[in-house]
C-alpha cells in the first residue's frame, strides 16, 4: 500500500470511529446497570440487563408518545407523499413561471426558524381548539415532509429521461397512466430516499412538538428529552435506553432504503 | 398502412419560426428521408407528425383523415427514437408488449405476435433482461420490435442509428431496408447522414432552414441538384465549387476561360464533382494546366488537391495512379458532369 493511500485510508477508519463510537456506547449503556455505568474506566465486558428498557418500555408515557409519533410522523409521510410527489413531478415536467414560484416555495418553507412556524401554529391551534391534538400536529409536520418531498423528489423526476415519456405517449398512455407506470416506477429510488428522508425529519422534531403539545399528543423526543430531567441524579442507563429506542426507527428505515439503492445498483452485474 | 400529407405546416416557437410553410405529400409504402444538416428542424418535424409537438399552422393528415389534434396514441403511428427511449424498469419483453398489454389484447394474442418480431430482429435471447443489460445496437433492436409489433401506419425514425458506431449502423441500415421490404409501412426516417439517405430513400427530403430545399430520389438528387446547398450538401467528398463572372459568353475568374452556357450572365458557380474531374498527363483539347498540392490516401481512391490559376479543387483519382506533390498536369471538365449554379440565387441554370 502507498504511504498517501494509507493515510487516507487512517482518516477514513478516524471519521468512521468519530461517528460509529458514540452510537455504540450509547447502546452499550442502554443494557448497563447503574453500578456498570458509573465506574471511572468504562467496562467494555459486562452482563447486559434489560431492567433499562423494560423500564422505559414500561411508562406509559413513553408508550403514548410511540404511539403519537407513528401515527403522527406516518400519516404527516403518507400525506406529504400523495401530495408531494405529483407536485415534484409537473414542477419537474412543466416548467412555466407558476411551477419555478412553486418550486421556490416549497423550498423557502423550510427557510423559516421553526420558531417563526411554532407561534402562529400555536395560535392557529389554539383557535381552532385542536391545540395539542394529533391533528394539529399531523398538519403541522405536513408542512416539512411536502416540501422536503417536493424538493427532493424534483431532481429524481428531472433525470427521469423525457424520450421515455415521449415513447410512452406514442404507446397510448395518457398523462396519470404517465406518472404511474412510467415516471415513478423509473424514480422510485430516488422519491423514496426523499419520503424516507422526510420521515426522518418529522421523527426528530423536536420544537414544534414541544410548542403544539402539553399532554395527549406529546412524540417521542419530548418524553425522551423529559428522561433528563428526572431528577439530580440523571438516570443515564434509562437516557440510552431510551435514545437506542428513539434512533431505531430511523435506522431500520435507513437500512431498507439503503438496500434497495444498493440492489438497484448491483442489479446490473447479478444476472450477468 | 397510410398516406401522410403535410400541408402548409408551421411551427414556431415564441417568435421564431422554425418551419415555414411546409408541404410535402408522402405516398403508402413509401420510405422518405428528412436529410439536413444540425438545426434545419427535421426533428421538429417528425415530432409534429409524431403527435410529441404541437403544430402550429396547417394541416397535418394521416390516411385521409386531419390529425392535427389528435394524442400521439391515435395517430396510428410507431416512432424509434435516437437514444432508444426504451422502459428502463422493464424487461425487453415487457418493453415490446406494453402498447399491446395496454390495448388490452390477450396473452395468447401477444405471444403469437411476439414471436415473429422477436425473430426478425435476432432478441430471443435477450427478452429476460433489462434494456440496461443490452448493447446499444441491441437496445435500438428492441425499440424498433417495439414499434413493429403494433403494426403502425407510420413509422418514424428521428436519427435512430446515430448513437452507434460506423460497423452496427451499416448492420442496422440494412436491417431496416429489410424490414420495410417485407412491411412495406409508410416510413419516415429522418437523419443527418447522406449515406443512410442515399441507401434507403425512396425519396430524399432535403431541408434547409426550415425548408424544403429539394425533393427527389437518391439519384435525382445527386445527379441534378436544384441548388448550391444541394450540391454541397449530397455527395462525398464534396463538390467542386469555382465562381466566375460571364463575360462575352465565355466563364472567366481571371485565369480560367470557359465556354458559358446560353444566355447566362452576372456571377456563374461551377460545380463539378471531385470524381468527375479528369486528371490528364499530357496536354489536350480542353485540357486546363494545373499543380498537385496535396495527395491523400483513401483507399480505393486518391484524394488529390490540384491548384489551376487561382482556384484549388479537390479530383479523385484511383489509388494506383500515383502523383507526387508539385507535379504539373492537366484537369479536363467533362462537360455532362457540370452543374451552373447562379451564385446570388443559389438556383441551378
Ligand atoms: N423547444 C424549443 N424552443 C425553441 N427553439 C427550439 C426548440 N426545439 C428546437 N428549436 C429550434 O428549432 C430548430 C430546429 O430544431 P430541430 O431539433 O428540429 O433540428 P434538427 O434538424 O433535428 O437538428 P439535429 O440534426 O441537430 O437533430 C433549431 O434551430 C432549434 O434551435
Ligand atoms: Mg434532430
Amino acid at each position: 500500500m502507498k504511504p498517501v493511500t494509507f493515510v487516507l485510508r487512517l482518516v477514513l477508519v478516524i471519521a468512521a470511529l468519530l461517528v460509529v463510537l458514540p452510537l455504540v456506547w450509547t447502546l452499550l449503556n442502554a443494557f448497563k446497570t447503574n453500578a456498570d455505568l458509573l465506574v471511572s474506566t468504562p467496562k467494555l465486558i459486562f452482563t447486559p440487563v434489560w431492567d433499562n428498557m423494560e423500564y422505559v418500555l414500561n411508562r406509559r408515557s413513553v408508550a403514548r408518545a410511540l404511539v403519537n409519533s407513528l401515527v403522527i410522523c406516518g400519516w404527516a409521510v403518507v400525506l406529504g407523499a400523495v401530495l408531494g410527489v405529483p407536485a415534484a413531478y409537473v414542477i419537474a415536467r412543466v416548467k412555466n413561471r407558476i411551477t419555478q414560484e412553486a418550486q421556490f416555495f416549497a423550498l423557502s418553507l423550510r427557510f423559516l426558524p421553526p420558531v417563526a412556524v411554532a407561534i402562529p401554529m400555536m395560535v392557529i391551534w389554539l383557535g381552532l381548539g385542536l391545540y395539542d391534538s394529533r391533528v394539529a400536529l399531523i398538519i403541522t409536520y405536513m408542512t416539512i415532509t411536502v416540501s422536503i418531498t417536493i424538493w427532493l423528489s424534483i431532481p429524481a423526476f428531472e433525470r427521469v429521461p423525457l424520450a421515455i415519456e415521449e415513447a410512452a405517449r406514442v404507446d397510448r398512455l395518457g398523462p396519470y397512466a404517465t406518472f404511474f407506470r412510467i415516471a415513478l416506477p423509473v424514480a422510485k429510488l430516488q422519491v423514496l430516499s426523499a419520503i424516507a428522508f422526510s420521515f426522518i425529519l418529522v421523527w426528530n422534531e423536536f420544537l414544534l412538538a414541544m410548542m403544539l403539545t402539553t399532554s395527549r399528543a406529546k412524540t417521542l423526543p419530548i418524553i425522551a428529552s423529559e428522561m433528563s430531567q428526572l431528577g439530580m441524579s440523571v438516570p443515564w442507563g434509562i437516557l440510552n435506553a431510551a435514545v437506542v429506542l428513539l434512533s431505531l426507527p430511523p435506522l431500520i428505515l435507513l437500512a431498507l432504503v439503503g438496500a434497495g439503492l444498493n440492489s438497484a445498483f448491483s442489479a446490473k452485474t447479478s444476472q450477468e | 398502412m397510410a398516406t401522410v400529407e403535410c400541408s402548409g405546416l408551421r411551427k414556431c416557437y415564441g417568435s421564431h419560426e422554425v418551419i415555414r410553410d411546409f408541404n410535402l405529400s408522402i405516398a403508402d409504402h413509401e420510405f422518405v428521408v428528412f436529410l439536413g444538416p444540425s438545426g434545419c428542424g427535421k426533428s421538429t418535424l417528425l415530432r409534429m407528425i409524431a403527435g410529441l409537438e404541437d403544430i402550429t399552422g396547417g394541416d397535418l393528415l394521416i390516411g385521409g383523415t386531419r390529425v392535427n389534434d389528435n394524442d400521439p396514441g391515435e395517430r396510428g403511428i410507431a416512432m424509434v427514437f435516437q437514444n432508444y427511449a426504451l422502459y428502463p424498469h422493464m424487461s425487453v419483453r415487457q418493453n415490446i408488449t406494453f402498447a399491446l398489454e395496454r390495448a388490452g389484447d390477450s396473452k395468447e394474442r401477444i405471444a403469437k405476435r411476439l414471436a415473429p418480431v422477436v425473430e426478425s430482429l435476432g432478441l430471443d435471447v435477450y427478452l429476460d433482461r433489462k434494456p440496461t443489460e443490452l448493447s446499444g445496437g441491441q437496445q435500438q433492436r428492441v425499440a424498433i420490435a417495439r414499434a413493429m409489433i403494433k403494426t403502425p401506419e407510420v413509422f418514424l425514425f428521428d436519427e435512430p442509428l446515430s448513437n452507434l458506431d460506423a460497423k452496427l449502423r451499416g448492420h442496422l441500415r440494412v436491417e431496416i431496408a429489410r424490414l420495410h421490404k417485407t412491411l412495406k409501412s409508410t416510413s419516415i426516417y429522418v437523419t443527418h447522414d447522406q449515406l443512410e439517405a442515399m441507401t434507403l430513400a425512396d425519396r430524399i427530403v432535403l431541408m434547409y432552414q426550415g425548408r424544403i430545399e429539394q425533393m427527389g430520389t437518391p439519384e435525382e438528387i445527386y445527379s441534378r441538384p436544384a441548388t448550391l446547398f444541394a450540391a454541397g450538401f449530397i455527395g462525398t467528398p464534396n463538390m467542386n465549387f469555382i465562381t466566375f463572372t460571364v463575360q462575352e459568353g465565355r466563364l472567366r475568374d481571371g485565369t480560367l476561360d470557359l465556354p458559358a452556357p446560353e444566355g447566362v450572365t452576372g456571377h456563374v458557380t461551377l460545380g463539378i464533382r471531385p470524381g468527375a474531374v479528369e486528371v490528364l498527363d499530357a496536354p489536350a483539347h480542353d485540357a486546363i494546366p494545373a499543380v498537385v498540392e496535396r495527395d491523400e490516401f483513401h483507399g480505393e481512391t486518391r484524394l488529390v488537391a490540384l491548384t489551376c490559376g487561382v482556384q484549388g479543387l479537390m479530383a479523385a483519382i484511383p489509388a494506383a495512379r500515383k502523383l507526387h506533390e508539385g507535379q504539373n498536369l492537366f484537369i479536363r471538365f467533362p462537360s455532362q458532369s457540370l452543374h451552373y449554379f447562379n451564385t446570388d440565387t443559389g438556383r441551378r441554370l
